[in-house]
């Protein structure tokens, strides 16, 4: 498939690394829809570039809906999905609410889901189409004042994987990933982390593969991430052949 | 698979249909196909989903989930094997949804022989002979070929070449491994199957094809028997019972989601499967004067090996050309055809054979057995990297202790009891000393140790014959004891054949419809 035949769609893109990868992606000739919860931010984001801006919030289903009916209308329907938009509030456990906890998820898993719930359809007709869920490594170490974000990003990359079980054997060729752009350079990140707009090269190159054995793998910033393992999974690895480099995101 | 033509069960309750077809596997589709051309409003009542038409999915033997399993198009619950009185419970590669285990086949579609069917000079038949002679099964075994697009080359010991398209070019490896063949006096062809290999196609040997490419009961069947308009399809039902009264089956129950229903036509057709077809019939206590029903059930014996190329010669590896009947029958001794199997000798086809083979084994109770097939994998698919695989299909006879019921605590599951018999062990003998003297010692190696019987391939068990004391269908494939009941899948086979049966199931459904059409046709005017 050629870039120009693609619809992606990315959510969270008025700001840092959701705007950056609008603009990467649309750059390449990829028809592209950008979500975000705030019209007017959204309309200044995305004002200069060709990219279609719908504003919906994302934790809403069926604000979710009525937001990927409007792009099928205007676009067609989407091949890629990036699950970019994330709530990270820094609040401490004992100030967290039920409300304020199911919050962050219903943005950070919720709205993950719903727009998989949106997209699939079309994807499972073709047999074919591009999961990113944009994740972090919070699940393994949840940093102080997080519980929302690395409890929801955690859940995500179960997602991930729950996707796989369900569609893996069946559908091959929707490729699904995990994706850790690592530390950037945004409202979300540090002063001194990686601008979003390198970090949103790798991202587009990750968007833009399409080989179903890359399904399910997880990528860290540039390159493919390989889990630790055993002396005894390298043994059978080596055995086996299986042994490979891992797959890089830094090559245009 | 669009939705067009299901139906809800509600509607399929207000109609009373010509014909209800039981199944929608290669059979049940091909039987339903015909009819419905010949004008008869059809109804396939289905066990499993409709699925998507893009799955790709291949039939799992590890998943264990009976409602994954079910979703995907396989059986759900596991077999039961008692093989010489040992139990075991396993998920065999049987499917269960639109297209039936044909959707996952490998689509080798070979023609039987004169011998498979009756005696001949030499070679008497273990029946006699079926009740339909082979000159009369001719026409079918043509149109089912045309209907399925099978492509290949003739078999050149054979005196029947029948329909075949061009078969696709070969790969010069492909071809190097034919001199190889016949330089070891061998007659090799190309072997017959059933995929177009249009545009895009990915040859989906062992799983569901996304492009109608792969020619099977759901694209060769039920699709196009769906868009006469004249047949409909109700899915994710399962039927539970046959009611008859007076010689003929009145009703069937069935459940679906929606709860239980009954069903009426003029004529049914089982075609349900060999494992399935007989236990609905002894549930509803049916077409069972004989006492055959579930009886006779055969399997092939699967005789899997490993052959190098000659030293210098390009390496083959996965290729599902190859067919070669040299030793179809040796010595008055029905043994089969041997065909390479399309699969790479990889890892995981290794590990899973291994697996399977130990699990039936006696060494099964052994501690670490997983990890030690596993390493024997390791080694195997490192040497087997350069090897390319066969298999030799060799036939099971009919034997009436060996058969099918169900689990008294799960009518689902199939349940079966098989005696590996003394004749049987020698014939395998006869086969593998065959394989290897003509391939050369060095260069094979044979990846069975105790007889593996293919699961895949049941048979014989509603067996048709002339007899109604030791057969349960007549020559038409209508029971004996009912006027309105057929059956239109491998359940109907006395014998099991040297070849895949999948050509035999698709022309005696197409038989056995032109029966029912010509039949349904003579009422109406009488009527």
């Amino acid at each position: 498939m050629e870039h120009k035949d693609h619809v992606a769609v990315i959510t969270g893109a008025s700001l840092g690394l959701g705007k950056a990868m609008a603009i990467a992606l649309a750059r390449r000739g990829v028809a592209v829809a950008g979500l975000a919860r705030d019209a007017a931010t959204l309309q200044d984001a995305l004002a200069d570039h060709p990219i279609h801006p719908v504003a919906a919030d994302v934790s809403d289903p069926a604000a979710v809906a009525d937001a990927f009916e409007e792009i099928r209308g205007h676009l067609g329907h989407p091949t890629i999905l990036i699950n970019n938009a994330a709530l990270y509030p820094h609040r401490d456990i004992l100030d967290e609410t039920p409300e304020s906890f199911m919050a962050t998820v219903n943005v950070n898993l919720g709205g993950a889901f719903a727009c998989c719930h949106a997209v699939l359809p079309a994807m499972v007709d073709r047999g074919a189409g591009r999961i990113i869920n944009v994740a972090t490594f919070a699940d393994i170490r949840p940093a102080p004042l997080a519980a929302g974000y690395s409890v929801s990003k955690g859940a995500m990359r179960i997602l991930t994987k729950a996707l796989l079980a369900d569609l893996g054997d069946r559908f091959p060729d929707i490729v699904i990933n995990d994706w850790i752009p690592g530390a950037l350079q945004t409202r979300m990140g540090l002063s001194d982390g990686i601008p979003p707009e390198t970090a949103a090269l790798w991202g587009t190159n990750l968007a833009l593969m399409n080989d179903p054995a890359l399904s399910g793998r997880v990528f860290e910033r540039d390159r493919e991430h390989i889990a630790p393992r055993s002396f005894k999974q390298k043994m059978k690895a080596r055995i086996l052949g299986q042994n490979t480099a891992p797959v890089r995101l830094d090559s245009a | 698979m669009n939705q067009t033509g299901s139906v809800t069960p509600e509607e399929a309750a207000r109609t009373h249909w010509d014909v209800i077809v039981i199944g929608a596997g290669m059979g049940g589709g091909l039987v339903g196909r015909r009819l419905a051309e010949r004008g008869c409003s059809v109804l396939f009542v289905e066990k499993g989903p409709v699925g998507y038409p893009a799955e790709t999915q291949g039939l799992s033997t590890d998943m264990d989930n009976p409602m994954a399993r079910q979703m995907r198009g396989y059986w759900p619950t596991p077999i039961e094997v008692r093989l010489d009185g040992k139990e075991n419970q396993f998920f065999a590669p049987l499917g269960s949804g639109i297209g039936g285990s044909s959707v996952f086949y490998a689509a080798a579609l070979e023609r039987p022989e004169k011998h498979d069917l009756e005696t001949v000079s030499g070679l008497p038949h273990p029946t006699g002979g079926w009740p339909v002679g082979y000159d009369a099964f001719q026409p079918y075994f043509d149109q089912a070929a045309d209907i399925l697009s099978v492509r290949g080359e003739a078999d050149p010991l054979s005196e029947t070449p029948g329909l075949l398209h061009e078969p696709a070019p070969l790969s010069t490896a492909e071809k190097a491994l034919f001199d190889d063949l016949r330089h070891l006096g061998l007659h090799p062809y190309q072997a017959h199957e059933a995929i177009r290999r249009l545009p895009g196609c990915t040859g989906c040997i062992g799983r569901k094809c996304p492009r109608n490419c792969k020619m099977d009961g759901r694209s060769a069947g039920v699709m196009p028997a769906l868009a006469t308009g004249r047949a409909r399809l109700l899915s994710e039902c399962s039927v539970l019972r046959l009611d008859q009264a007076e010689g003929r089956i009145t009703q069937l129950s069935a459940q679906t989601a929606s709860g239980l229903i009954t069903l009426t036509a003029e004529t049914f057709v089982l075609a349900a499967g060999a494992l399935h077809s007989p236990r609905l019939l002894l549930a509803s206590d049916c077409a069972n004067s004989s006492g055959w029903v579930g009886r006779g059930l055969m399997f092939h014996l699967n005789e899997l090996f490993a052959l190098w190329p000659r030293r210098g010669q390009p390496v083959v590896g996965a290729t599902r050309a190859i067919g070669f009947r040299d030793f179809y029958t040796q010595d008055g001794q029905r043994l089969g055809l041997i065909q390479s199997m399309g699969v790479s000798a990889e890892f995981g086809v290794i590990a899973a054979y291994l697996k399977t083979l130990l699990a039936g084994s006696r060494f099964k109770r052994l501690p670490g057995l997983d990890k030690l097939s596993l390493i024997i994998a390791a080694i195997a698919s490192r040497l087997f990297g350069n090897a390319t695989v066969f298999v030799g299909l060799m036939e099971d006879l009919a034997y009436f202790e060996n058969r099918v019921t169900s689990h008294p605590d799960d009518p689902d599951m199939p349940v079966i009891e098989y005696t590996i018999s003394e004749e049987l062990k020698a014939r395998r003998g006869l086969f593998r000393r065959r394989i290897r003297k003509a391939l050369g010692w060095h260069r094979t190696l044979m990846l069975g140790f105790a007889p593996a019987l293919n699961y895949g391939h049941p048979s014989g068990t509603l067996r048709f014959g002339k007899e109604p004391a030791t057969s349960v269908l007549d020559a038409a494939c209508k029971a004996h004891d009912l006027d309105n009941l057929y059956v239109a899948d491998a359940s109907f086979m006395p014998s099991s054949m040297g070849v895949n049966p999948s050509l035999t199931i698709a022309a005696n459904a197409l038989r056995v419809g032109d029966i029912i059409a010509q039949a349904q046709k003579t009422e109406r005017k009488a009527g």
